[in-house]
């Protein structure tokens, strides 16, 4: 073993708390980067899966850019062009089950062309029949067994519906609840998680209510032939308006869940980032401490590179054992929170998750982030030791150079606070996200000149408690400004973060009790008992509606329907109203520049309202023009308002009349039933009577408004109540900090503690010393990150306003108190180690410590 | 040839008015297996001297030829080599790692050589034997007296079989008995072993050990004397008003 590695080795064993207390800190961070990585792709791969679960058995595969639904027709078109072997329409559309009917929540409807489905796939036969011609011809409405249509399901379906071929499978359909007859199991894989049910295209279209449309169609290629080409071929023939390739996931919600994917991993790569300020600490530290040795090693003939690799091998061995230890750790936290966020993604979006998925990707991240992060985080210390002469090294340091340092960066750092201010009230998301780190950046450059007077500031009030030592602990802080800075700031960004986080959380969400204030404005409300309108929803046709309308005691009624389309390549739900009923009922959270006058231009032609969320992804102001494809083709839009209703304000979503939506996305069906009740009348009577007319229809579940909001404000308190948590997660890197200087302090200052021991303090004394410190140091990260916070914070919330996700700023009192709270909690758990250490200390053996 | 020999050899620290003559023009020889005590008040140079002399600091004028090599003209790694592999470094504090053992403290500047660890280790418990910590080899130094980890530091300055040991006042943190144990093992280095030692000492009945004592005030040298025993050392020292 080189010398570099046995000093390494051996340094490390010899300091074993502070070993793993910065150990710790790497731990932490790549336990969350790892295992909360571990959920998000298994999330996507559900969500795929469920969409794109049998692409990949067929060589094309054709969908509308719009990603919604499109003429059957189409598949006529392709069949014809040359080099196409065979081309079957085919109809795919998930649908949530009624709760509780079945052991699963979703079922993905698959409708298919008898005639021609089988010469583009296989559907090999378990057990009884695939699907003929003559299930094509049956009656959505068969009341006997005999006569009702057809199903064929996948041998893991039916297994996990509990059904065998004569069974009868209950699926909510366009019309009320349709009874089909299991006719066959097949033997197909099907994703775990992603059942599905197979049966004649019309019988799907009827029961979705979706027309002559479908979803997409598969085609095969003759043998021999050049698929590119014939990709290539089928593209010329249908045009810009079709898509050949996969099933292309691009779903808002798959958006949302990416964006949850790079929040989650935001607060891991924020983890790591913190335990890089705490090796940064240990290891500045380390070669304070170590400057004779490192003296004597020079003199003794070890070269600059010697010296160097030293203390990045020290680093090296922490970051590769840290980062082990986090991803086991982090294993285990994704099994924890699996089953957690089953739960949640089973009960709100319908979608199963399996096991933690760990892509490479996730393998990368976290071994990259966790070894590359702690040897960067050294790197400065060991240039910083490898510089060191021997004549130096053997001298005592001189304290005046850092102060001049300090001073030096803290211009620095004010130019870049000033720099970042520029950016925060820019009113622009992504520049405001930027301006905050920026902004933390400059102001962990300010501490260093700050530790002294804010210290001495609150060095009075901990004097006032801790009164023979609270100057020793003010002294001990200030003679170490550097090290304190660099802890300070640490708990500075994390205390920061948290008052921002909770003063934009709260503002978000008193935000969309607002928009339910205002848009579910009804009496009454048919909802779909999935969390999105535009997934797993089957609509209701007329017959609904009109049963509702002519319930007794009901007034005005408006409903909502939704399509598909895509702009940029980027999918969007559109949402078609009745802007007259709609205003009835109902109405919109507007962004300034909108007013109630744009509800009614929409159903002048070409009119477009779009929502916060999309209006902010794709920049769109009042007055501009947006072309969405749609199923039919390409269309231009005059938005006239940026507006948001609670039910879609999560989505990037566009409102159109629903005429509109019919002309252009064929849709005819309801998905959302808002309901008056006449003037005096019977509350309790017009809910019953609303209840037996949506009895058939168990995709919609009936709320009186009031009741309604209240279990929306109660999810909001139970998300809450997970943000608190996380919020928790994010502050304890800041408690590592406080411990690790701490303990660092006290191994530094052995000798001096034994001389306080020596001419008299007591244990006790000793012990206050500690906790005065730390109590010192978090007070000055906490006041930091408490005004930085709340500056931060408002900046994000007056951004989200600006670009049209319309809320109220709310100034987090709460935030303020848990940053109190948390300051001081941690400032005392953090002392709790390290003043044992002292008090513990021998006294003659402290004496005589090098 | 001397093993070493400066040579005019100057060293100021500071500029302008803050200018401090540390060395001048100091002119001295050691010849192989010569053991060298260098006396004088605080402040006379004598460290600054060492330090010159191993290379870990650099003359302001005048010159340092070790085995024939001025090191004024060496580059930084060659100059670390040659502290490595012809120079022995002992000091007043020990300054041994604490977190190897006596053994592993002494093989550290072969292991920093490129010798293997077994076979550095080998030669550090030699050399431990030599100057009678073999049966500590394993312990750590906060395990051994303040004599016993001088010791362990001697046998690490003689495990490169170098030509030249400095010694920056090696008994200065010892009690006497240590002291004299250690001085005695010094003479036996210089006299068993051949090594050149140039020590920097306060103590007379350590300068007393050596074969000639060189006395500095104000950064010059003001007599060098050779001796043979305490008498002769007390008789020079009292020349120059040291004692």
């Amino acid at each position: 073993m080189s010398a570099q590695v046995t000093l390494a080795i051996r340094y490390l064993k010899g300091r074993r708390l502070r070993t793993a207390l910065t150990t710790l800190a790497i731990v932490f961070g790549v336990m969350l980067l790892f295992g909360l990585n571990g959920i998000i792709p298994a999330m996507v791969q559900s969500l795929q899966s469920s969409m794109i679960a049998a692409s990949g058995q067929t060589d094309l595969v054709v969908t509308s850019a719009s990603t919604g639904l499109f003429d059957a027709a189409v598949a006529d078109r392709v069949g014809t062009v040359e080099g196409v072997e065979a081309a079957t329409p085919v109809l795919r559309v998930p649908v949530a089950l009624a709760p509780g009917r079945y052991p699963v929540g979703m079922l993905s409807i698959i409708g298919v062309d008898p005639a021609t489905a089988g010469r583009v796939r296989p559907y090999p036969v378990a057990e009884g029949r695939f699907l003929s011609e003559e299930d094509a011809k049956q009656d959505l409405e068969g009341g006997e067994a005999t006569k009702r249509p057809a199903v064929v399901l996948p041998a893991s379906t039916a297994s996990a519906l509990g059904l065998e071929v004569g069974d009868t499978l209950e699926v909510p359909s366009a019309r009320g609840v349709a009874r089909l007859t299991v006719a066959g199991v097949l033997k197909m894989p099907t994703a775990p998680g992603n059942e599905e049910a197979y049966m004649a295209l019309p019988v799907a279209q009827a029961l979705l209510g979706s027309g002559d449309r479908v979803s997409e169609v598969d085609a095969t290629v003759k043998a021999g032939v050049d698929r590119a080409e014939v990709t290539r071929a089928v593209q010329r023939a249908l045009g810009s308006a079709y898509r050949i390739g996969g099933v292309e996931p691009d779903s808002s919600l798959f958006a949302s869940i990416k964006l949850g994917g790079f929040i989650i991993n935001m607060f891991g790569v924020f983890a790591i980032v913190m335990a890089g300020f705490i090796i940064l600490n240990t290891f500045r530290t380390v070669v304070a401490e170590r400057r004779h040795d490192i003296g004597m090693l020079r003199a003794i003939g070890a070269s600059r590179h010697t010296i160097f690799g030293m203390f990045l091998t020290e680093s090296l061995v922490q970051g590769v054992l840290g980062t082990a230890l986090g991803i086991i750790a982090g294993w285990w936290v994704a099994k924890l929170a699996m089953a957690g966020v089953g739960v949640i993604s089973s009960d709100l979006l319908h979608l199963s998750i399996g096991r933690p998925v760990f892509t490479p990707g996730t393998w990368v991240l976290a071994i990259g982030m966790g070894v590359g992060v702690t040897v960067l985080a050294a790197l400065v210390p060991a240039r910083a030791a490898a510089s060191i002469t021997p004549l130096e090294a053997m001298r005592p340091q001189a304290g005046d150079r850092y102060e001049k340092a300090a001073t030096h960066r803290a211009w620095w750092g004010v130019a870049v606070i000033v720099l970042a201010v520029a950016g925060l009230l820019s009113r622009d998301t992504t520049l405001v996200g930027a301006s905050s780190v920026v902004f933390l950046v400059g102001l962990a450059l300010v501490t260093p000149a700050l530790v002294r007077p804010v210290t001495d500031a609150f060095g009075r009030a901990i004097e006032a408690v801790f009164r023979r030592e609270g100057g020793l602990a003010k002294a001990n802080l200030t003679r170490n400004a550097g090290r304190a800075a660099v802890t300070a700031s640490a708990m500075m960004v994390s205390v920061a973060v948290i008052i921002a986080l909770l003063g934009t959380f709260t503002s978000v969400f008193d935000g969309f009790i607002g928009y339910i204030d205002k848009s579910m404005g009804a009496d009454f409300l048919a909802v779909p008992s999935n969390l999105l309108l535009s997934t797993g929803t089957v609509g209701a046709d007329a017959a609904l509606v009109t049963a509702v309308k002519s319930t007794e005691g009901v007034g005005d009624v408006a409903t909502l329907r939704v399509g598909r389309a895509a702009m940029g390549g980027t999918g969007l739900q559109v949402i078609g109203i009745d802007p007259v009923a709609y205003s009835k009922v109902a109405s919109f959270e507007y962004s300034e520049g909108s007013s109630e006058a744009a509800l009614a231009r929409l159903g002048t032609d070409g009119a477009i309202m779009v929502n916060g969320i999309f209006a902010a992804q794709q920049g769109l102001r009042p007055g501009d023009t947006l072309r969405l494809e749609t199923p039919a083709g390409p269309r231009n839009y005059t938005v006239v308002a940026v507006a948001t209703d609670y039910l879609n304000a999560k989505l990037a979503t566009a409102y159109v009349s629903q005429a509109e939506l019919e002309r252009e996305f064929g849709v005819t069906t309801d998905v959302a039933i808002m309901a008056d009740a006449r003037p005096g009348a019977d509350r309790q009577a017009v809910r019953a009577a609303l209840a037996r007319t949506v009895r058939d229809y168990p995709q919609f579940a009936l709320y009186d408004t009031r009741e309604w909001r209240d279990l929306q404000v109660a999810t909001f308190r139970q998300v809450y109540g997970a943000m608190y948590v996380m919020l928790f997660v994010l502050a304890v890197p800041s408690l590592l900090a406080l411990l690790n200087t701490l303990a660092i302090g006290v191994l530094a200052r052995t000798r001096e503690i034994g001389m306080l021991r020596a001419i008299g303090s007591t244990r006790v004394q000793v012990r206050r010393m500690v906790i005065a410190e730390s109590l010192l140091l978090a007070s000055l990260g906490t006041a930091l990150g408490m005004l930085s916070g709340v500056w931060l914070g408002y900046s994000m919330v007056d951004a989200m306003n600006a670009v049209g996700f319309k809320m109220p700023y709310y100034f987090p009192y709460d935030g303020l108190a848990i940053a109190l709270v948390i300051g001081v909690v941690f400032g005392v758990l953090a002392a709790l180690v390290p003043a044992r250490q002292a008090t513990k200390l021998d006294v003659v053996a402290a004496l005589r410590y090098e | 040839m001397p093993i070493v020999e400066t040579k005019g050899l100057t060293r100021v620290y500071g500029e302008g008015s803050n200018a401090v003559t540390a060395l001048d023009a100091v002119d001295l020889a050691v010849e192989p297996g010569e053991f060298v005590a260098v006396m004088g008040p605080s402040g006379c140079g004598k460290s600054t001297l060492l330090n010159l002399i191993g290379g870990l600091d650099a003359p302001t004028s005048g010159s340092v030829v070790i085995d024939g090599r001025d090191i004024a003209h060496m580059s930084e790694a060659e100059v670390t080599a040659l502290r490595r592999r012809r120079i022995g470094f002992v000091f007043q504090f020990f300054n041994l790692i604490p977190v190897l053992d006596a053994a592993e403290n002494v093989a550290l500047p072969l292991v920093l050589d490129g010798v293997k660890a077994a076979e550095a280790k080998a030669t550090a418990i030699e050399w431990l034997a030599r100057v009678g910590l073999q049966d500590l080899a394993g312990r750590k130094p906060d395990e051994l007296s303040g004599g016993q980890q001088q010791r362990v530091a001697i046998a690490r300055a003689l495990v490169t079989d170098p030509a030249l040991i400095l010694a920056d006042e090696p008994t200065g943190n010892l009690d006497s008995r240590s002291s004299d144990d250690i001085a005695r093992l010094l003479k036996e280095v210089s006299v068993t072993w051949g090594r050149a030692i140039l020590m920097v000492t306060h103590d007379p009945r350590i300068a007393a050990h050596a074969d000639r004592i060189v006395f500095m005030r104000d950064g010059r040298v003001v007599d060098d004397t050779r001796i043979a025993g305490a008498q002769e050392a007390r008789d020079a020292m009292e020349k120059v008003g040291l004692l």
